[in-house]
């Protein structure tokens, strides 16, 4: 490409050309050094805690399959008093999402840096309820509300409620911190207030990402539902922990197939959901 | 003077609506063609049927011998190495420096491994070094795409079509998203450059005074339908009626 090389001497381009090349080969040392590194660690924590930590003698002569098969004499006699806690099983999940959802709107608010009413304090109040729900597991949350409102549907409810927060504000203001910031423009032009710039400008540019991530945080509180009942929370996970506490474990089994073909089934809604929705 | 690209009744577009509707022109080394005409005349569908980025319904695009429409997929690739193609939102990879921006255009080059590593030569380098230094971005190689004006962001568009050393240009709008003098100085360059390599040139354009100004010769689009081929001097009042004549009733 010497045709190609005008201005600049010939030396002082092959100096830069040697310099770009050295620094993107260090670049890339750097980068796969890093690999490495993350990747020894990596082998060395598995060695450390899970192959000399494990009592591979009791995996390999057979127990493993004896406790499974104990598992396979399924309990269907169980089956007719499952349709009640399965239902309200659905309906816990349902309300404690939309329950989550009106307690997020105004976290989501005050965690979005570019709407927050009172600046870094209020920004920093958001962050610090987003992170708080989701830091306490739902086990917690629930022995929590267990203690303030009684065993119960009810303390399951508000424990999952509080528990999306974490999830449902925390995307909502990062969809509200990447929307588009030309109609909003448009609106303050026009003569907007902020609650119209809000209405007008963010609300129909967040709502995929709104509508898109409640019908996952539904389909998570299904399953949280369901363990939940083992802190006296109602529903299947009470039925589940009932069975446990007996050694039944046929019935566990069975409780255990009620649980994937009602997660199933909400794999299912949220799939024709998300399509007529979004 | 040979030719380079002989496009033949193409015709584009879907069952119910046509968007190009028979359209044949030849363009020779060192040619620099502009298509003009109103939006949705069928500017952009044209030119991206030349390297396939849209499909063809029916026609012949004969390129470096061959004809596109007819090649497979891995024939169709080792010819899109072979035509650089600027973009009116410049299409740079926000994320990347001006240098790695540039060096893309050699993926055509470069096997799977070799560009997962970002391993280019060091012969690409210097060429993507030498020709940010003619398009004036020598200082810039560093910087992230998204750091540069608008200007500069065609700039590097230009250097990374150019270093693919094409044997044919598709421009796409490359003004548009620019404001008047800079448009003037990205068309300047083009031509410029286009000269310098002997790479002939199809721009779309819709600013006319542009395409007479940079263009050797000028194909006016309306409706899918060629209205109009000729030298920019025989670009009239009348002809230009003929082409935007749905705009001006």
């Amino acid at each position: 490409m010497s045709a190609l090389a005008l201005g600049a001497g010939i030396d002082t381009l092959d100096a830069r050309v040697d310099a770009i090349a050295a620094g993107r080969s260090r670049a890339r040392k750097v980068r796969y050094t890093t690999y490495l590194l993350v990747f020894i660690v990596v082998a060395w924590t598995v060695e450390a805690i899970v192959i000399s930590d494990t009592d591979w003698s009791r995996i390999l002569n057979g127990s493993l399959l004896t406790t499974l098969g104990r598992f396979l004499e399924l309990d269907w006699s169980l089956v007719p008093d499952l349709w009640e806690p399965a239902v309200e099983t659905v309906l816990m999940a349902t309300l404690a999402t939309l329950a989550g959802l009106v307690l997020s709107i105004p976290v989501a608010w005050l965690g979005a840096s570019n709407i927050t009413p009172f600046g870094k304090v209020s920004y920093a109040v958001g962050r610090f309820l987003m992170t708080m729900s989701r830091s306490v597991h739902e086990i917690v949350w629930g022995l929590i509300f267990v203690s303030a409102v009684g065993l119960g549907a009810l303390a399951g409810i508000l424990a999952m409620a509080v528990r999306s927060v974490g999830f449902i504000s925390k995307t909502i203001a990062e969809a509200i911190e990447d929307v588009d910031p030309k109609p909003l423009e448009a609106i303050r032009a026009a003569g907007g207030t902020k609650f119209q710039i809000l209405w007008f400008a963010i609300l129909p540019q967040i709502i995929p990402v709104f509508v898109g991530n409640m019908i996952f945080e539904w389909d998570i509180n299904i399953r949280r539902s369901t363990i939940l009942g083992l802190v006296g929370a109602g529903g299947l996970g009470l039925v589940l922990f009932r069975q446990m506490a007996m050694s039944n474990n046929g019935g566990i089994a069975v409780v255990i197939l009620a649980i994937l073909a009602l997660i199933v089934l909400g794999e299912v809604v949220s799939y024709y959901a998300r399509k007529a929705v979004i | 003077m040979h030719t380079v690209l002989e496009v033949k009744d193409l015709r584009a577009g879907y069952a119910d609506r046509e968007i190009l509707k028979g359209i044949s022109f030849t363009l020779n080394a060192d040619d620099f063609f502009a298509i003009i005409g109103p939006s949705g005349a069928g500017k952009s569908t044209l030119i991206r049927c030349v390297n396939r980025l849209v499909e063809p319904k029916s026609g012949e695009v004969i390129f470096n011998g061959k004809d596109m429409v007819k090649l497979s997929p891995a024939e169709l690739r080792s010819e899109r190495r072979n035509i650089g193609m600027i973009f009116q939102e410049f299409n740079l990879i926000e994320r990347l420096s001006v240098m790695d921006n540039v060096l893309t255009g050699r993926l055509g080059y470069t096997g799977t491994v070799r560009s997962v590593l970002r391993m280019f030569t060091k012969a690409e380098i210097r060429q993507a070094l030498v020709l940010l230094d003619r398009v004036g971005l020598g200082e810039h190689i560093d910087k992230r795409a998204d750091r540069l004006s608008g200007g500069q962001r065609q700039r590097v568009g230009i250097a990374r079509a150019l270093i693919q050393n094409p044997k044919l240009l598709l421009v796409d709008e490359p003004t548009s998203s620019l404001d008047p003098k800079i448009s003037r100085e990205v068309m300047g360059l083009i031509r410029e450059m286009a000269r310098e390599f002997h790479i002939p040139v199809l721009c779309n354009i819709h600013d006319v005074d542009l395409a007479c100004e940079f263009c050797s010769h000028v194909i006016g689009l309306q409706d899918g339908i060629k209205k109009f081929e000729g030298p920019p001097a025989r670009l009239d009042k009348r002809a230009l009626q003929e082409i935007y004549a749905m705009e001006v009733l």
